[in-house]
């Protein structure tokens, strides 16, 4: 007997959410490790992450803040070889065994610099995740500090941009207000703070969402 | 005019025990380098800890380099 009526197959219902499945498609993704602005980044991991949490942003200062340390890095390099054709600034008035160490001490300072630039730019990081807030602050080698706040403690959140360069740059503040232990959090000079701000407001929306259907974690 | 009149000691072997001293304090700041990679990697983790870790290495031996060269050479 034919079959008068089939069901069509059931469709996969999935979870409404502002952020795309298809993460390699999105704008902002990215593989490079050193980027300022990570959208749905795949490699990220911290401390305090539970094993459900799904890093939403990674984000950094704007790699154009390292710009004045980079000018100074290139001076340190090039500044025995300029220096050599002034006899009275350079090392030429040492021995010749001095000169030498002279050198190389002159360039381990300036790994230093670079070391003491470089490292709390890459660490200093703030991270949105679909529950939270973290903000990753390492001030210099001997001091770090984590903090984070959960996204429905979320009050207000505001972006700054001014400036000629941050225009330029397109980059700027994102000041989130909470109401949790931290009372402010300050994303300064990141990429895209618009950007940044529409997808906490999404979050905030969706947490909010989660919490009407009862779906909290 | 480069030994030290009342002490009879020679310039430039004061000038090679304060290099050394400082060479020695920047192996101990190559040292916390390292530590804090260490420590900095296992808090974040973004793909980029291995050649974190190995430059942190390199830089120490660049430094324990340093030092040795200055204890032959000077």
């Amino acid at each position: 007997m034919p079959d008068i009526f089939i069901n069509p197959p059931e469709e996969k219902k999935e979870a409404k959410t502002p952020f795309p499945r298809e993460k390699h498609k999105a704008p902002g993704h990215t593989h490079n490790p050193l980027t300022a602005y990570g959208y749905l980044p795949d490699k990220v991991n911290f401390e305090t992450r539970e094993s459900e949490e799904k890093v939403i942003l990674l984000l950094r200062q704007h790699p154009i803040t390292l710009l004045p340390k980079t000018l100074v890095t290139a001076l340190m390099i090039l500044a025995p070889s300029i220096l050599s054709i002034f006899p009275i600034l350079s090392f030429s008035r040492l021995p010749p065994n001095f000169q030498f160490i002279a050198v190389l001490i002159w360039y381990l300072a300036t790994t230093a610099f670079v070391i003491q630039s470089f490292l709390p730019w890459f660490f200093n990081v703030y991270i949105v995740t679909d529950e939270r807030v973290v903000d990753i602050d390492f001030y210099n080698l001997v001091y770090k500090e984590v903090s984070d706040a959960n996204i429905d403690k979320i009050q207000d959140v505001t972006y700054k941009m001014g400036g000629v360069v941050r225009t330029l740059f397109n980059y700027g503040d994102v000041l989130i207000q909470t109401a949790s232990e931290v009372p402010n959090f300050e994303f300064l000079a990141v990429p895209k703070p618009d950007k940044v701000a529409k997808i906490l407001q999404d979050l905030r929306i969706e947490e909010e969402q989660e919490k009407l259907e009862g779906r909290i974690r | 005019m480069t030994t030290i009149p009342l002490l009879g000691i020679s310039v430039w072997l004061i000038a090679k025990i304060f290099i050394l001293f400082g060479l020695v304090i920047y192996f101990v700041f190559a040292l916390v380098v390292v530590r804090q990679v260490q420590l900095m990697t296992e808090t974040l983790a973004v793909g980029f800890e291995t050649q974190l870790k190995i430059l942190s290495y390199l830089h120490l031996a660049f430094a324990i380099l340093v030092f040795l060269a200055a204890l032959i050479v000077l």
